[in-house]
């Protein structure tokens, strides 16, 4: 059985993505969440919708000891599946200015992002090289590349997740496993949901923020196997707000 | 498990999993540049030798290692610790 997980599957672009990736029938599907069941199951449902399989794995990325025993007693009670793609999406925001921010906010975003990157990809990445093939596709942000005031944290993390991903990269290219980074600008989802999208679509030349299910299609290709050239990029989509 | 027994599986594993003649593996020869090892490769040799022996390597443990001699014998102490 070929796998693909997608952290943070339950809601926005990680729901989207696990659609995109369903439609292509290859993957059995991971949906991972944390706190939301309801959408993980309405996101599992629209997956079986599109004629593939699924199940919903809970757990917090950012907790190692939870993702290795969690990861482990899955695998162990599926010896012969095989996750080919692996797709860290769970991510929080915290925002605040640098000033007031406190260790929590910040360390909370730098767990979630940084830390949830390496608890997953790295209980798999052993088994993957063994494969000789995978697909990871790291969420990022247009803060990680250019940083966004307002966000130390956030930017500080995807940044650092930028670059695990072009170093990873490169040590894996050689078993046929790509590692890239989608970096979205303003997409229309639950963590957008509280910005004046009016004020800031002046900032985007595309003027409208963009759709889950856009990113998705991206994140699509770059998990199959036609974009196997395509390593260690960092690929923006954002309506042209930032290349 | 004893030593040539040992010795014996573990030439089996290499020449299987890296596709070398059995030939050319002998005890004082270097482990890594006979068999052609990238970093890599010590993957599959951590995992061919953790399934057949269930013993498990980590990086600390090929700090010292060069000939397939100075192999053998970790296994073999890896195994005697392990019963």
């Amino acid at each position: 059985m070929k796998c693909a997980l997608i952290t943070g599957g339950s809601r926005g672009i990680g729901s989207a993505i696990c659609q995109k990736l369903a439609e292509s029938k290859k993957y059995h599907i991971l949906i991972n969440y944390q706190y939301n069941q309801e959408a993980a199951e309405k996101t599992l449902e629209e997956v079986v919708k599109k004629g593939a399989t699924g199940e919903i794995i809970q757990f917090n990325v950012s907790d190692s000891e939870e993702v290795k025993c969690v990861l482990t007693a899955w695998q162990e009670a599926n010896p012969d599946a095989v996750v080919e793609v692996i797709v860290n999406n769970a991510g929080i925001t915290r925002d605040g200015l640098f000033m007031w921010m406190t260790h929590e906010d910040w360390n909370n975003v730098i767990n979630t992002s940084l830390n949830g990157f390496f608890n997953v990809t790295n209980f798999f990445i052993q088994r993957m090289l063994r494969n000789k093939y995978g697909r990871i596709v790291n969420m990022v942000s247009v803060s990680g590349v250019k940083g966004t005031a307002g966000q130390t944290n956030y930017s500080a993390a995807k940044g650092a997740v930028v670059a695990a991903t072009k170093a990873l990269a490169q040590e894996v290219a050689k078993r046929n496993i790509t590692v890239n980074a989608v970096a979205p600008g303003f997409i229309r989802t639950d963590m957008t949901s509280q910005l004046d999208e009016k004020e800031l679509i002046k900032m985007v030349p595309a003027n409208r923020f963009g759709e889950a299910e856009e990113v998705a299609e991206l994140v699509g290709f770059l998990a199959s196997d036609k974009a196997g050239y395509i390593t260690g990029e960092v690929i923006n989509i954002n309506g042209g707000i930032y290349s | 498990m004893e030593a040539d027994l040992i010795l014996e599986k573990i030439n089996e594993i290499l020449v299987d999993e890296f596709e070398v003649d059995a030939d050319i593996i002998s005890p004082e020869s270097n482990l890594k540049d006979t068999l052609g090892l990238d970093s890599l490769d010590y993957v599959d040799l951590v995992v061919a030798i953790e399934s057949n022996f269930g013993v498990k390597l980590g990086e600390a443990d090929f700090v010292g290692i060069s000939t397939f001699s100075d192999f053998y014998k970790l296994i073999e102490t890896k195994i005697q610790n392990k019963n």
